[in-house]
Protein backbone atom coordinates (compact mmCIF):
# COMPACT_ATOMS: atom_id res chain seq x y z
CA UNK A 1 0.00 0.00 0.00
CA UNK A 2 2.79 2.35 1.51
CA UNK A 3 4.73 2.14 -2.65
CA UNK A 4 1.82 2.11 -4.66
CA UNK A 5 1.28 6.09 -6.71
CA UNK A 6 -3.06 6.28 -5.10
CA UNK A 7 -3.53 8.31 -7.92
CA UNK A 8 -1.97 6.22 -10.68
CA UNK A 9 -5.50 3.61 -10.85
CA UNK A 10 -7.77 6.98 -10.61
CA UNK A 11 -6.79 7.39 -14.40
CA UNK A 12 -9.15 4.68 -15.11
CA UNK A 13 -12.01 6.67 -15.00
CA UNK A 14 -10.54 10.11 -14.25
CA UNK A 15 -8.13 12.18 -16.94
CA UNK A 16 -5.08 13.14 -15.70
CA UNK A 17 -5.69 16.37 -16.95
CA UNK A 18 -8.75 16.96 -14.51
CA UNK A 19 -6.58 15.66 -11.71
CA UNK A 20 -4.37 18.48 -12.37
CA UNK A 21 -7.33 21.21 -13.39
CA UNK A 22 -8.40 20.44 -9.58
CA UNK A 23 -5.18 21.03 -8.11
CA UNK A 24 -4.89 24.21 -9.46
CA UNK A 25 -8.61 25.10 -8.85
CA UNK A 26 -7.81 24.36 -4.98
CA UNK A 27 -4.35 26.22 -5.04
CA UNK A 28 -6.98 29.08 -6.92
CA UNK A 29 -9.14 28.77 -4.00
CA UNK A 30 -6.56 29.13 -1.27
CA UNK A 31 -5.51 32.62 -2.90
CA UNK A 32 -8.55 34.12 -3.33
CA UNK A 33 -9.92 32.72 -0.04
CA UNK A 34 -6.63 34.59 1.51
CA UNK A 35 -7.02 37.71 -0.33
CA UNK A 36 -11.17 38.16 0.74
CA UNK A 37 -10.18 37.09 4.23
CA UNK A 38 -7.71 39.99 3.96
CA UNK A 39 -10.10 42.42 2.62
CA UNK A 40 -13.42 41.19 4.93
CA UNK A 41 -11.38 41.40 7.99
CA UNK A 42 -9.36 44.32 7.12
CA UNK A 43 -6.47 42.73 7.98
CA UNK A 44 -4.31 44.35 5.31
CA UNK A 45 -5.42 48.06 6.61
CA UNK A 46 -4.72 46.45 10.53
CA UNK A 47 -1.21 45.74 9.50
CA UNK A 48 -0.75 48.90 7.28
CA UNK A 49 -1.61 51.07 10.32
CA UNK A 50 0.46 49.22 12.35
CA UNK A 51 3.10 49.72 10.53
CA UNK A 52 2.71 53.58 10.06
CA UNK A 53 2.73 53.59 13.53
CA UNK A 54 5.97 51.37 14.40
CA UNK A 55 7.82 53.75 11.47
CA UNK A 56 6.32 56.78 13.24
CA UNK A 57 7.54 55.92 16.69
CA UNK A 58 10.64 54.30 15.37
CA UNK A 59 14.06 55.47 17.98
CA UNK A 60 15.96 54.48 15.08
CA UNK A 61 16.17 53.00 11.24
CA UNK A 62 16.78 49.85 10.54
CA UNK A 63 19.15 48.88 7.77
CA UNK A 64 18.83 46.01 4.86
CA UNK A 65 21.10 43.18 6.38
CA UNK A 66 19.33 44.00 10.36
CA UNK A 67 15.56 43.65 8.22
CA UNK A 68 16.74 40.82 6.53
CA UNK A 69 18.14 39.22 9.69
CA UNK A 70 15.11 39.30 11.09
CA UNK A 71 13.28 37.77 8.61
CA UNK A 72 15.57 34.67 9.01
CA UNK A 73 14.72 34.41 12.71
CA UNK A 74 11.37 34.51 11.92
CA UNK A 75 11.45 32.26 9.52
CA UNK A 76 13.84 30.03 11.59
CA UNK A 77 10.94 30.44 14.95
CA UNK A 78 8.18 29.40 12.39
CA UNK A 79 10.12 26.32 11.42
CA UNK A 80 10.40 24.95 14.80
CA UNK A 81 6.78 26.62 15.52
CA UNK A 82 8.58 28.05 18.38
CA UNK A 83 5.54 30.87 18.87
CA UNK A 84 4.09 28.00 21.19
CA UNK A 85 5.08 28.06 25.00
CA UNK A 86 3.66 24.52 25.97
CA UNK A 87 5.42 21.59 24.22
CA UNK A 88 2.85 19.35 23.89
CA UNK A 89 1.64 21.95 21.57
CA UNK A 90 4.99 22.82 19.76
CA UNK A 91 4.92 18.66 18.54
CA UNK A 92 1.62 18.28 17.57
CA UNK A 93 1.89 21.46 15.10
CA UNK A 94 5.02 20.59 14.13
CA UNK A 95 3.69 17.10 12.92
CA UNK A 96 0.42 18.63 11.48
CA UNK A 97 3.01 21.36 9.44
CA UNK A 98 5.25 19.27 8.36
CA UNK A 99 3.22 15.81 7.82
CA UNK A 100 0.84 18.59 5.49
CA UNK A 101 3.77 20.08 3.36
CA UNK A 102 4.90 16.71 2.58
CA UNK A 103 1.63 15.36 2.11
CA UNK A 104 0.99 18.62 -0.27
CA UNK A 105 4.38 18.25 -2.09
CA UNK A 106 3.75 14.14 -2.92
CA UNK A 107 0.31 14.67 -3.84
CA UNK A 108 1.22 17.46 -6.40
CA UNK A 109 4.11 15.52 -7.43
CA UNK A 110 2.56 12.79 -8.37
CA UNK A 111 -0.28 14.35 -10.46
CA UNK A 112 1.91 16.51 -12.17
CA UNK A 113 5.21 14.73 -12.63
CA UNK A 114 3.57 11.09 -12.93
CA UNK A 115 0.81 10.81 -14.52
CA UNK A 116 -0.86 7.90 -15.41
CA UNK A 117 1.34 5.24 -17.02
CA UNK A 118 4.23 6.73 -15.41
CA UNK A 119 6.33 4.73 -13.01
CA UNK A 120 6.13 6.12 -9.77
CA UNK A 121 9.37 6.13 -7.18
CA UNK A 122 8.16 4.28 -4.57
CA UNK A 123 9.49 7.15 -1.93
CA UNK A 124 6.83 9.90 -3.35
CA UNK A 125 3.90 7.21 -2.10
CA UNK A 126 5.70 6.57 1.09
CA UNK A 127 6.28 10.29 1.99
CA UNK A 128 2.87 10.75 1.39
CA UNK A 129 1.35 7.98 3.47
CA UNK A 130 4.04 9.33 6.32
CA UNK A 131 2.69 12.93 5.94
CA UNK A 132 -0.95 11.84 6.26
CA UNK A 133 0.00 9.70 9.09
CA UNK A 134 1.82 12.26 10.94
CA UNK A 135 -0.96 14.84 10.33
CA UNK A 136 -3.31 12.14 11.96
CA UNK A 137 -1.02 11.91 15.05
CA UNK A 138 -0.74 15.36 15.97
CA UNK A 139 -4.08 16.25 14.39
CA UNK A 140 -5.86 13.88 16.29
CA UNK A 141 -3.58 14.69 19.76
CA UNK A 142 -4.90 17.93 19.29
CA UNK A 143 -8.07 17.32 18.61
CA UNK A 144 -9.08 15.15 21.80
CA UNK A 145 -6.28 16.55 24.46
CA UNK A 146 -4.86 19.91 23.54
CA UNK A 147 -7.12 22.06 22.18
CA UNK A 148 -7.89 25.16 24.31
CA UNK A 149 -11.41 25.04 25.14
CA UNK A 150 -11.23 21.28 25.81
CA UNK A 151 -7.95 21.39 27.79
CA UNK A 152 -9.19 24.57 29.49
CA UNK A 153 -12.27 25.79 29.06
CA UNK A 154 -14.45 22.74 30.26
CA UNK A 155 -15.90 21.93 26.48
CA UNK A 156 -16.48 18.23 25.43
CA UNK A 157 -13.52 16.43 23.37
CA UNK A 158 -16.46 16.04 20.70
CA UNK A 159 -17.28 20.21 20.71
CA UNK A 160 -17.57 21.16 17.22
CA UNK A 161 -17.68 24.76 16.34
CA UNK A 162 -16.14 26.84 13.44
CA UNK A 163 -12.80 27.36 15.14
CA UNK A 164 -12.59 23.50 14.29
CA UNK A 165 -13.14 24.22 10.50
CA UNK A 166 -9.73 23.86 9.49
CA UNK A 167 -8.58 21.20 11.68
CA UNK A 168 -11.51 19.16 11.34
CA UNK A 169 -11.57 19.10 7.37
CA UNK A 170 -7.97 18.69 7.40
CA UNK A 171 -8.03 15.71 9.63
CA UNK A 172 -11.44 13.80 8.00
CA UNK A 173 -9.70 14.23 4.55
CA UNK A 174 -6.34 12.88 5.07
CA UNK A 175 -8.08 10.42 7.78
CA UNK A 176 -10.59 9.37 3.91
CA UNK A 177 -7.40 9.73 1.89
CA UNK A 178 -5.50 6.94 3.91
CA UNK A 179 -8.68 4.40 4.26
CA UNK A 180 -9.35 4.95 0.34
CA UNK A 181 -5.46 4.26 -0.53
CA UNK A 182 -5.87 1.50 1.58
CA UNK A 183 -9.26 -0.23 0.14
CA UNK A 184 -7.98 0.70 -3.39
CA UNK A 185 -4.93 -1.56 -2.67
CA UNK A 186 -6.78 -4.00 -1.31
CA UNK A 187 -10.33 -4.17 -3.33
CA UNK A 188 -9.47 -2.73 -6.59
CA UNK A 189 -12.10 -0.46 -8.25
CA UNK A 190 -14.77 -1.51 -6.44
CA UNK A 191 -18.04 0.82 -5.48
CA UNK A 192 -16.72 1.32 -1.95
CA UNK A 193 -13.05 2.40 -3.68
CA UNK A 194 -15.68 5.07 -5.57
CA UNK A 195 -17.37 6.22 -2.26
CA UNK A 196 -14.41 6.65 -0.50
CA UNK A 197 -13.18 8.91 -3.33
CA UNK A 198 -15.96 10.78 -3.45
CA UNK A 199 -15.74 11.27 0.72
CA UNK A 200 -11.85 12.63 0.19
CA UNK A 201 -12.45 14.67 -2.61
CA UNK A 202 -15.75 16.49 -0.63
CA UNK A 203 -13.62 17.20 2.33
CA UNK A 204 -10.52 18.20 0.55
CA UNK A 205 -12.51 20.49 -0.92
CA UNK A 206 -14.21 21.87 1.92
CA UNK A 207 -10.57 22.30 3.53
CA UNK A 208 -9.01 24.61 0.39
CA UNK A 209 -12.55 25.76 -0.51
CA UNK A 210 -13.67 27.25 3.06
CA UNK A 211 -10.21 29.50 3.79
CA UNK A 212 -12.47 32.52 4.75
CA UNK A 213 -14.49 31.15 7.38
CA UNK A 214 -11.61 29.11 8.34
CA UNK A 215 -8.36 29.36 10.39
CA UNK A 216 -6.32 28.23 7.10
CA UNK A 217 -5.18 31.38 6.46
CA UNK A 218 -3.18 32.04 9.92
CA UNK A 219 0.05 30.02 7.76
CA UNK A 220 -0.04 33.33 5.98
CA UNK A 221 -0.69 35.95 8.59
CA UNK A 222 0.82 34.32 11.99
CA UNK A 223 4.56 35.00 10.12
CA UNK A 224 3.79 38.37 8.98
CA UNK A 225 2.75 39.43 12.73
CA UNK A 226 6.11 37.55 13.86
CA UNK A 227 8.08 39.76 11.45
CA UNK A 228 6.28 42.78 12.72
CA UNK A 229 6.58 42.16 16.13
CA UNK A 230 10.35 41.77 15.61
CA UNK A 231 10.58 45.23 13.81
CA UNK A 232 9.24 46.99 16.26
CA UNK A 233 11.62 45.16 19.30
CA UNK A 234 14.58 46.41 17.05
CA UNK A 235 13.71 49.69 16.03
CA UNK A 236 12.47 50.99 19.20
CA UNK A 237 8.81 51.38 18.40
CA UNK A 238 7.64 48.22 20.66
CA UNK A 239 4.84 48.94 23.20
CA UNK A 240 6.15 46.56 25.44
CA UNK A 241 8.39 47.86 28.46
CA UNK A 242 12.08 47.67 28.49
CA UNK A 243 13.53 44.43 29.33
CA UNK A 244 15.10 44.61 32.95
CA UNK A 245 18.75 44.82 32.76
CA UNK A 246 18.52 43.44 36.92
CA UNK A 247 18.12 39.87 38.05
CA UNK A 248 16.33 39.20 40.81
CA UNK A 249 16.71 35.36 41.17
CA UNK A 250 18.93 34.75 43.75
CA UNK A 251 18.21 31.37 44.95
CA UNK A 252 17.16 27.90 43.22
CA UNK B 1 -9.05 48.95 33.95
CA UNK B 2 -10.13 45.45 32.70
CA UNK B 3 -7.79 42.84 30.75
CA UNK B 4 -8.35 42.69 27.39
CA UNK B 5 -6.10 40.02 24.62
CA UNK B 6 -4.18 41.43 21.93
CA UNK B 7 -5.54 38.35 19.58
CA UNK B 8 -1.90 38.57 17.24
CA UNK B 9 -0.23 38.03 20.56
CA UNK B 10 -2.10 35.06 21.86
CA UNK B 11 -1.34 31.48 20.78
CA UNK B 12 -4.45 30.10 22.47
CA UNK B 13 -2.78 28.54 25.53
CA UNK B 14 -5.51 28.80 28.13
CA UNK B 15 -3.04 29.88 30.87
CA UNK B 16 -5.83 32.59 31.62
CA UNK B 17 -8.76 30.77 31.82
CA UNK B 18 -7.04 28.76 34.41
CA UNK B 19 -6.13 31.35 36.27
CA UNK B 20 -8.45 33.82 36.16
CA UNK B 21 -10.20 33.91 39.81
CA UNK B 22 -13.60 35.52 38.14
CA UNK B 23 -13.62 32.83 35.64
CA UNK B 24 -14.34 35.59 32.99
CA UNK B 25 -11.24 34.52 30.50
CA UNK B 26 -13.01 32.20 27.95
CA UNK B 27 -11.68 31.13 24.57
CA UNK B 28 -13.47 32.59 21.70
CA UNK B 29 -15.24 30.06 19.56
CA UNK B 30 -14.51 31.20 16.62
CA UNK B 31 -10.95 31.90 17.06
CA UNK B 32 -9.85 30.13 19.94
CA UNK B 33 -8.05 32.75 21.37
CA UNK B 34 -8.83 33.88 25.07
CA UNK B 35 -11.34 37.32 25.72
CA UNK B 36 -12.50 38.67 28.45
CA UNK B 37 -16.07 37.84 28.66
CA UNK B 38 -17.30 40.22 30.69
CA UNK B 39 -14.82 43.94 31.50
CA UNK B 40 -17.18 44.92 33.86
CA UNK B 41 -16.72 41.77 36.29
CA UNK B 42 -12.94 42.08 36.08
CA UNK B 43 -11.81 42.40 39.76
CA UNK B 44 -8.52 44.07 37.40
CA UNK B 45 -6.34 41.51 40.06
CA UNK B 46 -3.87 41.05 36.66
CA UNK B 47 -3.25 37.54 37.37
CA UNK B 48 -4.29 36.64 33.85
CA UNK B 49 -1.89 39.79 32.53
CA UNK B 50 1.00 37.88 34.70
CA UNK B 51 0.16 35.07 33.98
CA UNK B 52 0.54 34.88 29.75
CA UNK B 53 3.77 33.74 28.53
CA UNK B 54 3.17 35.78 25.31
CA UNK B 55 2.63 39.06 27.10
CA UNK B 56 -0.84 39.32 24.67
CA UNK B 57 -2.65 40.58 27.63
CA UNK B 58 -3.17 44.15 28.70
CA UNK B 59 -5.20 46.20 30.27
CA UNK B 60 -7.35 49.49 29.48
CA UNK B 61 -9.73 51.75 30.94
CA UNK B 62 -13.69 51.01 29.74
CA UNK B 63 -15.03 52.82 26.08
CA UNK B 64 -16.34 56.00 27.29
CA UNK B 65 -12.78 57.07 28.12
CA UNK B 66 -10.32 54.66 26.74
CA UNK B 67 -10.34 56.57 23.20
CA UNK B 68 -8.34 59.13 25.13
CA UNK B 69 -4.98 57.82 24.24
CA UNK B 70 -4.30 55.95 28.04
CA UNK B 71 -2.56 52.33 27.85
CA UNK B 72 -0.95 50.13 29.72
CA UNK B 73 1.73 47.28 28.62
CA UNK B 74 2.74 44.82 30.32
CA UNK B 75 6.10 42.71 30.59
CA UNK B 76 6.81 39.38 32.49
CA UNK B 77 10.31 38.05 32.20
CA UNK B 78 9.96 34.90 34.46
CA UNK B 79 13.85 34.35 33.69
CA UNK B 80 14.79 37.36 35.75
CA UNK B 81 12.19 37.38 38.37
CA UNK B 82 10.43 40.51 36.92
CA UNK B 83 7.28 42.29 35.97
CA UNK B 84 7.47 45.30 34.16
CA UNK B 85 4.82 47.87 33.39
CA UNK B 86 4.54 50.63 30.63
CA UNK B 87 2.01 53.50 31.41
CA UNK B 88 1.03 55.49 28.59
CA UNK B 89 -0.43 58.91 30.24
CA UNK B 90 -3.63 60.85 28.38
CA UNK B 91 -1.49 63.64 27.84
CA UNK B 92 1.58 61.62 26.21
CA UNK B 93 3.74 60.59 29.65
CA UNK B 94 5.41 57.68 29.55
CA UNK B 95 6.38 55.79 32.50
CA UNK B 96 8.01 52.72 33.07
CA UNK B 97 8.16 50.59 36.60
CA UNK B 98 9.65 47.46 37.44
CA UNK B 99 9.04 45.08 40.38
CA UNK B 100 10.63 42.11 41.01
CA UNK B 101 8.72 39.42 41.93
CA UNK B 102 10.72 36.53 43.32
CA UNK B 103 13.91 35.44 44.22
CA UNK B 104 13.08 31.50 43.24
CA UNK B 105 13.34 30.41 39.60
CA UNK B 106 9.64 30.16 37.95
CA UNK B 107 7.44 26.87 38.54
CA UNK B 108 9.83 26.02 41.76
CA UNK B 109 7.13 26.68 44.19
CA UNK B 110 6.45 23.12 45.97
CA UNK B 111 2.71 22.51 46.41
CA UNK B 112 1.98 21.65 49.61
CA UNK B 113 1.55 17.95 49.05
CA UNK B 114 4.74 18.16 48.10
CA UNK B 115 6.24 18.55 51.57
CA UNK B 116 6.70 15.61 53.82
CA UNK B 117 3.56 15.26 56.44
CA UNK B 118 4.51 17.37 59.53
CA UNK B 119 4.64 15.09 62.72
CA UNK B 120 1.87 15.24 65.00
CA UNK B 121 4.02 16.53 68.05
CA UNK B 122 4.25 19.54 66.17
CA UNK B 123 0.98 20.84 66.99
CA UNK B 124 2.40 21.90 70.22
CA UNK B 125 4.80 24.05 68.31
CA UNK B 126 4.49 27.88 67.90
CA UNK B 127 6.18 27.13 64.39
CA UNK B 128 4.63 26.46 61.39
CA UNK B 129 5.29 23.17 59.54
CA UNK B 130 8.68 23.28 58.03
CA UNK B 131 9.47 26.47 59.70
CA UNK B 132 12.19 27.47 60.00
CA UNK B 133 13.86 25.31 56.97
CA UNK B 134 11.05 25.91 54.42
CA UNK B 135 12.00 29.52 54.72
CA UNK B 136 15.74 29.03 54.32
CA UNK B 137 16.80 30.02 57.60
CA UNK B 138 18.26 28.50 60.71
CA UNK B 139 15.97 29.56 63.32
CA UNK B 140 13.13 32.28 64.08
CA UNK B 141 13.82 35.18 66.29
CA UNK B 142 12.37 34.79 69.47
CA UNK B 143 10.54 36.56 72.28
CA UNK B 144 12.48 36.45 75.68
CA UNK B 145 10.12 36.55 78.82
CA UNK B 146 11.12 39.27 81.37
Amino acid sequence: MFTNNPFAALTDFLPSLAMQVYIALMALAVVVGTLFDVVHKGSAKFFARRREKSEAAAQRRLSGGETVSLAIATIAEAAVSGEFCKWPRRISHLLMMYGFLLYLVTTVAMIFAYPAGAATPAILPTLWSVGALMILVGGLWFFFFLRVNVAYDGASPFHLGRADLFVGSLLVSVAFALVWHFVQTTHGHAASTRILFGLYMFFTTLLFVSVPWSKFAHMFFKPAVAFQRRVEEANGSSDLPSQSTENYIVRS
Amino acid sequence: MPTYTDMSRCDGCGECVDICPSDIMHIDPVYRRSYNIEPNFCWECYSCVKACPQNAIDVRGYADFAPLGHKVRVLREPEKGVISWKIRYRDGRLKEFTFPIRTTPWGSIKAPSDYAQPDLSALSSPLLAHEPAGLHIDALPTIKKA
